[in-house]
């Protein structure tokens, strides 16, 4: 049995949080949300997690000030910027403060799944637990490593999707009577009840 | 208002090129199947001039193709594998263009970069882009050489068939470029989408920092 890997999504928006959750559950990651930098570093001090990954532009503490905190406390802890915001000048914050990769949205599922896999400890070679100002990892920069598996699934989706669209549209009308039956089954088992 | 880029360069390469051949190779085409009451071009001109054009545009939708294979864009065609979730979301779609359009009411679809097409939309370009469009060449390409491709004929059924195939194509594609403009000045202003597919930015009122994967 794998333990899972406990990753903290810090962003005052929750549907980067769903997001997230929605791509790595049942990969061996537990996705735990915080809305702020103060409540993530509660959080933190709470129990222990493999990664963070963190906005930069939040109410309150920005995600820099978050990645400067935990590595100070937490220099073995990878954090991980996502940003719309991504200017040279916070890209060369967050180096200072010593992330391990600095991330642009929008993510694509596969650039959240891979930049999980890849600031995993086990999965850096030659990544010093304690690099306070470690740079950021090759695959990273700027995103997604290249994998073959991840290639075969966009292609073969890619080539299902007239089908599968087919199937839809065929199916459609079917649906559509199937949705009107239902509706006039329940408007009627409602009249038998008034009765 | 955010601008946010969801036409990269090579695609809206494509987009023009195959757009500004689409309508050729209907004329010609039109001039071909109707030589006996139009003669704006000679047969033997239109045919190969329409021959010609075929090839640039199989040659063009590689661009597109590959485009696609090979980056993460290609998710922008990836079907929505929760039916419940498709029909909810085309049935919505559905309803604004029906109906919601008319009453100033908002689009109930939000572009982002890997989501740029509606439930609607993106059913319609996959049929079309990965399985119309090469079929349409194929059968073209068919046509073309009667004689060297007879045993491929052969198995589609016939130059009958493959005619037939390539004219109801043809119709098809004739509608669509009626049809694609109407659609595509439905944007938060008429010429919105068409700026985008010049300049590659999308105006859109959410914060595209926001977007990620579905």
């Amino acid at each position: 049995m794998t333990t899972l890997k406990k990753i903290l999504v810090v962003d005052d928006d929750p549907v980067v949080g769903k997001s997230f959750d929605r791509v790595l559950s049942g990969k061996g990651y537990a996705v735990i949300t915080a809305r702020d930098g103060q409540e993530a570093l509660d959080k933190l001090a709470r129990e222990d997690y493999d990664a963070v990954f963190t906005d930069i532009k939040m109410p309150g503490m920005s995600g820099i000030e978050v990645a400067a905190r935990v590595k100070t406390t937490r220099p073995w802890l990878p954090v991980v910027i996502v940003t719309g915001y991504g200017s040279d000048a916070n890209e060369a914050a967050a180096r200072k403060a010593g992330v391990a990769a600095f991330l642009r949205k929008p993510l694509s599922p596969e650039m959240i799944e891979d930049s999980a896999h890849a600031v995993m400890p086990e999965n850096r070679p030659g990544a010093a637990a304690t690099a306070v100002a470690s740079p950021m990892p090759a695959a990273l920069a700027p995103g997604v490593p290249w994998r073959v598996g991840t290639f075969a699934r966009n292609v073969g989706l890619f080539f299902a999707a007239p089908f599968i669209g087919l199937a839809y549209v065929i199916a459609l009308p079917f649906i559509g009577l199937g949705m009107l039956a239902w509706r006039g089954y329940q408007a009627l088992a409602k009249r038998e009840q008034a009765k | 208002m955010h601008k946010l880029y969801v036409h990269p360069l090579p695609v809206r390469i494509w987009h023009w090129i195959n757009a500004l051949g689409f309508i050729a190779l209907i004329l010609s085409g039109v001039q071909i199947r109707y030589s006996d009451i139009l003669a704006v071009l000679p047969f033997g001109l239109a045919v190969q001039l329409h021959n010609a054009i075929g090839f640039a545009l199989i040659g063009n939708y590689f661009i597109w193709l590959l485009f696609y294979l090979f980056t993460d864009k290609i998710k922008v065609y990836h079907p929505d594998l929760n039916p419940a979730r498709y029909y909810r979301d085309s049935l919505r779609q559905a309803a604004f263009y029906g109906y919601g359009i008319f009453k100033g009411r908002p689009n109930p679809h939000h572009v982002s970069v890997y989501r740029k097409f509606n439930a609607l939309q993106s059913i319609t370009y996959q049929i079309i882009m990965i399985l119309l469009v090469p079929l349409q060449f194929y059968t073209g390409l068919l046509l073309w050489d009667v004689n060297g491709f007879a045993g491929s004929i052969e198995l589609f059924g016939g130059v009958r068939m493959v005619s037939t195939v390539h004219v109801l194509l043809f119709i098809f594609f004739s509608a669509f470029i009626f049809i694609h403009p109407y659609l595509a000045s439905l944007g938060h202003t008429p010429t919105a989408h068409f700026k985008a597919m010049i300049t590659g930015y999308e105006e859109v009122e959410e914060e595209p920092v926001k977007d990620v994967a579905r």
